[in-house]
């Protein structure tokens, strides 16, 4: 069926809009959408969006991660394999972390991580045929915010919800922010790392992310100030 | 073939002593033409008339504009907190910036100058005038 900008979509709809703006400039096509002969075709169900000035992708509801190059996502360290750990990020296999891909590591001085521990790390090489790669450091060698999660609490969560609090127009983090100190760390694979000073602060940043995935703007700052007073009037 | 690489004049190839050079020139020249047909079955119309102005990416970080990942609040990790700050000032330098003189006294303060410049304008033609006259 033929399909427009913001409509719901499902796979094998063609999007004609698409291709008339590619005739005139370049297109960039997000994560649903594919380019077969003559058309661009829907691969997932949901809605399809549109950024100025050429981007379009399909805004869909997805648990399952498809490691993809550049996305900051969290890992839990599976094994140490020789020059590298494996790290599992919720992919179809788990990811490889050179021990020379961290800050300052050399061969003589490798980096403290331990099986189990929770890293923050970029995705380097996500191909379909081979297994993803990942770096704690930036292009300068500099760690940034990468590396190695320390305490905490991890859940996990669907791809959409990351993406909706990460948003700079979602207010959650913003009504947030002012209310008691903590740390957050959101990977695109769908997993949100936490962290507070005490643990029923950390239960009540978890739950106002959780609880944020279906509501309105408005809902989510009522609910933020609705935990704050909560966690106000039990800790005295 | 856009680039000529010196070629051995005809006369030179057909000595005696040049008959490896000549084998090798020949294969060459057969491996360069060969491709076309070699490929013709897996070459198809579509590849040579594909066009780039499509580019596909995988991942939603570079359709929406995201926040970075990493956050912190209220001192909670301030190395984290100190580069988020940078990531400010570096994303909008030119943003709103500060106004030292309000729109209404600046637009005051230049009616005033113009005015100045004009009363100024014209008895200065004259001294113009004279220098001209010098050259």
């Amino acid at each position: 069926m033929k399909v427009t900008i913001d409509d719901v979509v499902l796979p094998g709809d063609f999007c004609e809009d698409i291709i008339k703006a590619g005739e005139k400039s370049r297109v960039i096509l997000g994560p649903g959408l594919r380019k077969e002969l003559e058309k661009i075709f829907i691969t997932k169900a949901g809605v399809l969006r549109k950024r100025a000035p050429n981007t379009y992708w399909v805004d869909s509801y997805q648990k399952r991660y498809v490691p993809a190059r550049g996305e900051n996502v969290i890992g839990v360290v599976i094994q140490k394999a020789g020059d590298s750990f494996r790290v599992d990020v919720g992919g179809s296999c788990s990811a490889t972390l050179s021990y020379l891909s961290f800050e300052g590591a050399t061969k003589k001085n490798r980096p403290e991580v331990q099986v189990g521990d929770v890293i923050y790390a970029k995705m380097l090489v996500a191909s379909k045929d081979m297994e993803p790669e990942l770096v704690c450091v930036d292009s300068n060698g500099k760690k940034g915010r990468l590396g190695v999660l320390n305490d905490g609490f991890v859940f996990k969560c669907s791809i959409n919800l990351v993406r909706k609090i990460l948003n700079p127009s979602c207010p959650l983090l913003n009504s947030l922010k002012n209310e008691w100190p903590f740390e957050l760390a959101a990977g695109m694979n769908g997993r949100i790392w936490i962290k507070a000073n005490s643990m029923r602060e950390t239960i009540a940043v978890g739950n106002a992310i959780l609880g944020c995935e279906y509501l309105t703007s408005e809902e989510i700052k009522s609910m933020c100030t609705n935990i704050a007073s909560i966690l106000a009037g039990h800790v005295s | 073939m856009t680039t000529k690489r010196p070629q051995l004049p005809k006369s030179v190839l057909e000595m005696k002593f040049m008959r490896k050079t000549r084998e090798r020139i020949e294969k060459e020249l057969e491996n360069t033409q060969g491709h076309d047909s070699l490929y013709s079955n897996i070459i198809t119309n579509e590849m040579r008339h594909a066009t780039g102005n499509f580019i596909s990416e995988s991942s939603f970080i570079f359709c929406e504009d995201l926040l970075e990942g990493r956050l912190s609040y209220k001192g909670m990790n301030p190395e984290i907190e100190r580069l988020m700050e940078q990531d400010i000032k570096t994303s909008d330098p030119d943003g709103e910036m500060q106004k030292d003189v309000s729109d209404e006294i600046l637009y005051k303060k230049m009616e005033a100058l113009n005015k100045k410049r004009k009363s100024n304008d014209t008895p200065n033609k004259n001294p113009v005038l004279k220098k001209k006259k010098k050259f």
